[in-house]
């Protein structure tokens, strides 16, 4: 067999198990790769960071356990960056599967800035600091409906609790007290936010997405309608590396970690589409 | 290493390699976790809207409240399932068509909004947009880039004329647009899926087998 043909011919197992070895290999023996944030994440983090006192945030977890990987970094590193700066946070999922994931975000951060809390005060307090609003069929609802009011849409939380009587709820109506809105999200829930929320009631929208989105959604930040974008495990990153370098919050960076094995794997699937084409060049010329 | 006593997490794990082994061939393991994932999913969703949408929402408030406003959305939902009565299957349009008549009011002045007039306005050479690429002067060169890009590639779709004179080299120019943005988007996708296995590969080497931290 000819040097062009096998290189047109290698099997795909092959492939992949180059490709394990190479994502493996720095996961289980990890360097500091370092991430320089871009503009557009730059942007989300201060917009987040300059929430008043008198506003607070809504972070939508709509991210199902398919794309986890790449938003739940995401969706723990702006909770850190909000309860850390003290923002008050509503939390929600648009869809039914992704509750669980949030739930889990929440009680993943809330406990890490608990067990280091050292009065009342300092502590994280449900209904006080943060809300779990749950889920509200269908999505356009809570979209329009919180616009008005906040406590008519989501009359109880997700544990039961009615939300007027959450002192969290007794300053944050609707969405004039609301500074931004953090789309976490691998469909095209950000754009409806913006179709919806942003149209009509001027909401403010920040999208975490997954790569495969971020190509369709540049668009949008370029023109303004998303207030900042973080695109991918990259853009996840991004944003860890900026709640460390400037609030100085610890804790586990899961998608810095795996930078190197991004880098590497890239550098891999480069090499083999170069080689793939020249053996079609080869093959082409000895036709 | 510090392998984890979780049975759940011993569950999972086994399920994720009986999926991933479908990179080598299809096999009884790769099946057999498919159908658990489909079964468990709708399983899932069934309970889920009823303990959450229906029982809260319609039945008890209509039947044990006596909120009979709630009667009219509960007729037009059942009529739904004449369409399994031939005789009176016809009565399903009325459903149909309040759906698609809220749905088309809803989203027309909202799509139109966001993804026409917006995007369209984006694209416009004024000082705002130089500005919103945070370049400089090179704002200028950006705007300038995507304002040609977006004409040469709406006259790239352009079919009513044949790509002759300024239109075969707008439309040209047009396709290497479209193709650098195929470019960009398949490069994501590789990003996205390769991340997708790391986010596994933690999970596995971390959560279950306790490997990595």
């Amino acid at each position: 067999m000819k040097i062009y043909e096998r290189l047109m011919t290698i099997d795909r197992r092959i492939i992949y198990a180059i490709l394990l070895v190479v994502v493996t290999l720095p996961l289980v023996f990890p360097s500091v790769l370092k991430v320089t944030p871009m503009t557009p994440v730059e942007k989300l983090f201060t917009a987040v960071d300059n929430t008043p006192d008198d506003k607070a945030l809504i972070l939508d977890c709509s991210y199902a356990p398919q794309i986890k990987a790449e938003v739940e970094p995401m969706a723990i590193a702006v909770l850190r960056h909000a309860f850390k700066t003290r923002k008050k946070i509503l939390v929600l999922s648009l869809y039914v599967e992704m509750i669980g994931l949030a739930t889990r975000a929440i009680n993943q951060v809330v406990e890490e800035f608990n067990s280091v809390a050292e009065t009342y005060e300092d502590s994280l307090i449900y209904g006080r600091d943060y809300v779990f609003l749950g889920w509200q069929p269908p999505p356009i609802v809570p979209m329009l409906g919180m616009g008005e009011s906040i406590s008519n849409i989501y009359v109880v939380d997700y544990y039961g609790n009615q939300t007027d009587t959450l002192q969290i709820m007794q300053k944050v109506k609707n969405y004039n007290d609301i500074s931004i809105l953090v789309a976490l999200s691998g469909s095209t829930i950000p754009i409806s936010w913006v179709a919806y929320a942003q149209n009509r009631y001027g909401l403010r929208v920040g999208v975490g997405c997954t790569a495969v989105s971020g190509a369709d959604f540049y668009t949008y930040y370029q023109t303004g309608q998303f207030t900042g974008l973080m695109v991918g495990m990259k853009g996840a990153a991004e944003y860890e590396e900026l709640v460390e370098a400037n609030h100085g919050v610890k804790g586990r960076r899961v998608a810095s970690e795996a930078m190197l094995s991004l880098t590497y794997a890239h550098l891999i699937i480069m090499l083999f589409i170069v080689i793939g084409n020249i053996g079609f060049f080869l093959h082409r010329r000895r036709k | 290493m510090n392998i984890s006593t979780d049975p759940w997490v011993w569950i999972a794990s086994i399920l994720s390699l009986a999926i991933l082994s479908f990179l080598y061939k299809e096999n009884p393991f790769f099946r057999a976790a498919e159908h658990i994932f489909l079964g468990v999913a709708n399983g899932y969703l069934v309970t889920f809207y009823w303990h959450r949408i229906l029982m809260p929402i319609l039945f008890r408030p209509l039947f044990q409240q006596g909120d009979l406003l709630l009667i009219i959305p509960f007729i037009i939902g059942m009529l739904y399932l004449t369409r399994f009565i031939p005789r009176i299957s016809w009565l399903v349009r009325i459903p149909i068509a309040i759906y698609m008549g809220y749905w088309t009011g809803v989203l027309i002045p909202a799509t139109i909004q966001a993804k026409i007039i917006k995007q369209v306005q984006g694209t416009i050479l004024t000082a705002p947009n130089f500005q919103s690429w945070n370049a400089g002067t090179m704002g200028i060169v950006w705007s300038v880039t995507v304002f040609i890009g977006v004409l040469c590639t709406l006259s790239y779709f352009y079919f009513s004329r044949e790509h002759k004179g300024v239109i075969g080299v707008t439309s040209r120019v047009g396709i290497v647009f479209v193709m650098i943005g195929f470019g960009a988007a398949f490069g994501y996708t590789v990003m996205a899926r390769i991340s997708l296995l790391i986010g596994k590969l933690q999970y596995l080497l971390g959560d279950w087998l306790g490997i990595i931290r």
